[in-house]
């Protein structure tokens, strides 16, 4: 039972998407419903997995193929890594399923959007179980398939189409060298499997040699691409061109958390270089995107770019050898960004499709329960206690203030922008004045769009007191600092644990959330451009980086493709393909000639044919 | 001597005559149906064929004739050859005025004339039998006698042939005055002997001539293009599988069984022969526009290729001569049927002709891209793994060899002719599916036997490329009687 449960999670929402794509296109009501089904399937069995789970890791796998000196298993790993995930991934994803069955209610292409969230469902359930590389790999692309095909889910418009062919592309960038990673570790270790690989490396450290380092780095690229750290983070806030839903589940709660977890899951992997560079790079994202933020207008893009963040904060806390950290905070981040990205879902369905937040306010009182659910996720975001946020940044701090002062004060400059620029998104939308019509006669939500926020505030609120980081801790042997204890004492804990840490992180907190009221408590406009000028601007371009891109690419695009061109156009084409057809094509007509149609010549040429033959062979 | 052991022979002919004497009573409209009384009667033969036991040799007629795995596997490809082509003329039926039982009974005779080629351990019996065929193809050239085209093949396939026959009848003289003997059993323990005596020479290689001409390999090929294109359809399909099968089987016997000490000082002139022979057909079929012609042309490179296995004088060249020719068989004969289709409806035999045929007859527009992509030798059909099988027992045999690098030479003169003949293949493929605006676009119907035919020709490509396994432990099995 145990044994088939882990496939059946994985297969079941594959099997939906097939359904839906191949018999019921055309039956909106019964699509959503096997893609809903699934998913409520797939969770019930991680509860199920996680209520018999004893703390152990388990594979099931069978041989898939064998070529050479590869040999590849299609084999599922659970330890409490993977039935965190999945418990994260089935869970959220199951209440996010039912609400884009209220937010897609009347597009046409519901039953694909379902079909495309079901085939997304089973690539990150492949990603959790992979017990090997290959498999990893594998599953990693189709997430990055499913990912763009819901990002261009309107595909008729430009931007969405656009926008998934950016994060296609800049995935592929980091995935080619994730592959480069793979394939050193294969051709070093000899086995692609993660628990033969660790217990190589621990038998074995310096395995690596030089290449210790290098073989870190690679495989990091794979969660540089696909957790939208820089500078690959340009894709993540264009994805926000696909439905509001798919933002929250894909591009905020699951895959993008997919690089944090898979560096977690070959930790063992990276040496102290390795772990350096991981951290900075974490926590230049994380500094980075939290002043983006601060100067955007469109709500789902500060929702994107504190999503990118937040992965800055959980990079960084691999970084500074604490991916229990990391891993937990993934975990309430899923939560209370996925329940951010249904407020502004709900949002922007009572608003008719508006996003800029100039052009809301005062949805206070319209949307009580949307607001209500939006601010306890934003007291989450930001780290105040007792919101389960406040646990998981806490120890993510604490981590790096043991290893490292200067990240340590990045981390909790960045809290402090976080409170300041979650609470500008709060007094713009909810609280200050209404700044449009639309504003002023917005609705709440239906209860299939409602409901699954106020599930989602639940762990928003409580998962600090769920023991969360024990658990995860079980899968990282080195862990043990982190004690399961009672819940009244856990939110004591990261005072007594690392009190500096704690302390100087709320009072940046308090003081981002003063800022934000002084600024932003009564605005009808952004005063931020007029007091700082040009830096404001530079802000609100993203700091160009895009732009500083697309002219690279541009340049050396144009001049790789004069070179391709001329090599095209001269020698392959004129020299290689069109000589040759001409020669061979004359030869062709040449020899045709011979065929005269005369029966005597034909003779005369067998004759001679036969006399010069018999020549070559008596001559010998 | 047991008769059963000629029994096959015995029932094909058997059944000729019986359709020729059932037409004296049948009325002329239902001679349709005697053909598909000779389909059934070599459904027979051929499923009786698989009762037989050739595990260990039978010889009958002093030795002249043998039956082992190798005869009994040609005698099988003979008949499923027949068959299918027998399906094919009913198909034509409409096109041939008066004779129409002849024509199948002829057939029958040729069929005959082929199995005993295969079982031939005797000059005397190879000549004959390889008379057997050539003269009932004199008739069934010819036989659309009122049509310019077929008459003008009749003619040149006869004055060549009886230039062939020459040369055969000549060395097989030559070879007497040399050794004394005409049994090849006899023959193989002298040989190793013979290989300075210009007699010998000359006599064994009147032989491969006539043997050649059969096969139509440069440079015994000249009446190959012309009749190729004059003969009725069936006949053409005929000649290009059956009776250059028979040709392979002769050669197969006379180099493995008779001379096999000899025949290895001729590796050079078998290789030249080869390579010849592949780029002259891929070079000559570019510029063709009528698809029979074209066809001839390809047949040439095969024969090309399948002299590659020969060549290379070993087990496994010949096992993969073998699987080669089945590939060959189910390919030829539906690009064959295809055109019979085509023509009737269209009334023209050229590659325009095919123009939209994947919105006039799908199931002929798949038949032929098939046939097409198996002949280049592409995966996952039959003709890529005939190739490959031709290619590395050609490679091995270059590996082994140290006196020169011929083998090398020859494989990469076959591969330059695979790129080659993807133009031309691939030409007919896009005159299928893209040529711009077809003025016709009537659907093409196609009558259920042919559309049976078509999908057994489809299923046998696409068997022979997927699983190999089991034909070429066949292959194999039926090699084993060779020496090598």
């Amino acid at each position: 039972m145990t044994g088939i449960l882990p496939w059946v999670i994985l297969f079941v929402p594959l099997l939906a998407a097939l359904s839906i794509t191949l018999l019921t296109l055309r039956h909106r009501a019964l699509s959503a419903g096997l893609s809903i089904g699934a998913i409520c399937v797939s969770f019930v069995g991680s509860l199920l997995i996680w209520i018999s789970f004893d703390g152990g890791s388990v594979q099931y796998s069978t041989p898939w193929l064998s070529v050479g000196g590869l040999h590849v298993d299609l084999g599922l790993l659970l330890d409490s890594l993977s039935v965190t995930m999945l418990l994260v991934v089935t869970g959220v994803g199951a209440l996010i399923h039912i609400y884009s069955y209220g937010y897609m209610a009347e597009d046409p292409g519901m039953p694909r959007y379902f079909a495309g969230l079901s085939f997304f469902t089973f690539s990150m359930l492949g990603v959790v179980l992979s017990n090997n590389f290959v498999q990893l790999f594998i599953f990693w692309e189709l997430v990055g398939v499913s990912s763009y095909l819901l990002i261009g889910f309107w595909y008729d418009r430009p931007t969405a189409a656009d926008a998934g062919k950016k994060a296609f592309l800049t995935n592929r960038l980091g995935d080619f060298g994730f592959l480069l990673g793979i394939i050193l570790v294969w051709t070093t270790i000899g086995s692609l499997n993660f628990g033969e690989i660790e217990a190589t490396m621990r038998a074995n450290p310096e395995i690596f040699g030089s290449l210790a380092s290098i073989a870190g780095l690679l495989v990091f690229c794979g969660a540089l691409g696909k957790s939208a750290q820089f500078p690959l983070h340009v894709w993540l806030p264009d994805a926000m061109e696909g439905p509001t839903p798919v933002s929250a589940l894909i591009h905020a709660a699951t895959m993008v958390a997919a690089g944090i977890y898979m560096l977690s899951r070959v930790f063992f992997l990276f040496n102290e270089t390795a772990l350096l560079v991981i951290a900075w790079i974490g926590g230049v994202t994380a500094l980075l995107a939290a002043v983006i933020a601060i100067q955007q207008d469109d709500i789902k893009r500060i929702l994107a770019y504190s999503t990118l963040s937040q992965l800055g904060y959980m990079v960084m806390a691999v970084g500074v050898m604490d991916p229990t950290a990391g891993m937990y905070h993934l975990t309430t981040h899923a939560s209370f960004k996925a329940l951010l990205f249904l407020g502004a879902g709900a949002v922007i369905h009572a608003m008719h499709h508006e996003q800029n937040i100039w052009k809301m306010g005062g949805l206070r009182r319209a949307m009580p329960v949307t607001y209500w659910m939006f601010l306890i996720a934003t007291l989450a975001i930001c780290g105040v206690p007792p919101f389960s946020g406040f646990f998981s940044k806490e120890s993510i701090l604490a981590a790096a203030l043991e290893h490292n002062a200067i990240l340590f004060g990045v981390g909790a400059g960045v809290a402090a922008l976080t409170a300041f620029y979650m609470f500008r998104l709060v007094y713009a939308v909810f609280i200050g004045p209404p700044k449009s019509n639309a504003a002023e006669y917005a609705h709440e939500v239906p209860g299939v769009m409602k409901w699954p926020q106020v599930l989602l505030g639940v762990p928003s609120l409580l998962a600090g007191f769920w023991g969360i980081e024990h658990f995860i801790g079980q899968s990282f042997a080195s862990a043990s600092a982190h004690h399961a204890a009672a819940w009244h004492w856990q939110i004591l804990s990261p005072f007594s644990h690392a009190p500096l840490a704690a302390f100087f992180g709320l009072g940046l907190i308090g003081f981002g959330i003063a800022a934000a009221y002084a600024f932003y408590g009564n605005a009808v406009r952004d005063p931020l451009p007029d007091e700082m000028g040009r830096l404001s601007t530079a802000i609100r371009e993203r700091l160009y980086l895009d732009e500083a891109y697309t002219a690279m690419i541009r340049y050396s695009h144009e001049v790789l493709a004069l070179i391709a061109d001329w090599i095209d156009r001269w020698v392959i084409s004129g020299m290689l393909v069109r000589g040759s057809q001409w020669g061979t094509d004359l030869a062709g007509r040449l020899l045709r000639m011979a065929q005269t149609g005369n029966v005597q010549t034909y003779a005369l040429f067998l004759v001679v044919a036969v006399v010069v033959v018999l020549w070559f062979v008596l001559k010998r | 001597m047991k008769v059963s052991i000629i029994g096959l022979e015995i029932s094909v002919i058997l059944l000729g005559i019986a359709l020729l004497l059932v037409d004296l009573w049948v009325p002329a409209r239902y001679r349709k149906g005697l053909g598909y009384l000779a389909v059934l009667g070599l459904g027979v033969i051929l499923v009786s064929s698989f009762s037989m036991n050739a595990s260990e040799a039978h010889y009958a007629f002093g030795g002249m004739y043998v039956l082992d795995q190798l005869a009994l596997f040609f005698k099988r490809f003979f008949l499923l050859t027949a068959i299918i082509v027998l399906l094919i003329s009913i198909e034509f039926s409409g096109r041939i005025r008066t004779g129409l039982t002849e024509y199948f009974s002829l057939m029958l005779f040729g069929l005959a004339g082929m199995m005993f080629a295969a079982s031939s351990h005797h000059f005397a019996l190879l000549f004959v039998s390889a008379e057997l065929i050539t003269v009932t193809f004199y008739v069934l050239v010819s036989f659309q006698r009122r049509e310019i085209p077929s008459l003008e093949a009749g003619v040149k396939y006869l004055v060549l042939s009886a230039l062939s026959s020459g040369l055969l009848v000549y060395g097989i003289a030559l070879v007497f005055g040399a050794a004394q003997t005409l049994d090849f059993q006899a023959l193989s323990e002298k040989a190793g002997q013979l290989g300075n005596d210009p007699l010998f020479l000359v006599g064994m290689f009147f032989v491969v001539a006539g043997l050649g001409f059969k096969i139509a390999a440069f440079p015994f090929h000249v009446w190959a293009p012309d009749v190729y294109q004059g003969a009725p359809i069936p006949t053409t399909a005929f000649l290009a599988v059956g009776s250059k099968a028979a040709g392979f089987a002769l050669l197969m016997r006379l180099f493995f069984s008779a001379v096999p000490d000899f025949v290895v000082q001729w590796d050079l002139l078998l290789l030249i022969l080869a390579a010849v022979t592949i780029l002259y057909g891929n070079l000559c079929a570019l510029p063709q526009q009528n698809l029979k012609r074209l066809l001839s042309y390809s047949s040439i490179a095969h024969a090309g290729y399948l002299l590659m296995g020969i060549a290379a004088l070993s087990q496994s060249g010949s096992s993969a001569v073998l699987y080669y020719l089945a590939g060959y068989l189910f390919a030829v004969l539906a690009a064959f049927a295809v055109v019979t289709v085509v023509s009737n409806q269209v009334g023209a035999e050229d590659i325009a002709s095919l123009a939209g045929l994947n919105r006039r007859g799908p199931l002929l527009a798949a038949a032929m891209t098939l046939a097409m992509v198996s002949l280049t030798g592409i995966p996952p059909l039959a003709g890529f793994f005939g190739k490959f099988l031709l290619l590395k027992a050609v490679l091995e045999q270059g590996a082994a060899t140290t006196a020169h690098t011929g083998y090398y030479w020859l494989a990469g003169a076959a591969i330059v002719g695979v790129v080659i003949s993807i133009y031309y293949y691939f030409g007919i493929i896009r005159t299928i599916f893209w040529s711009k605006d077809p003025e016709d676009l009537s659907p093409i119907p196609v009558s259920l036997p042919l559309r049976a035919t078509l999908c057994v020709c489809l299923f046998g490509m696409l068997y022979l490329g997927i699983f190999p396994d089991y034909p070429l432990d066949m292959a194999t099995e039926a090699v084993r009687a060779l020496t090598f």
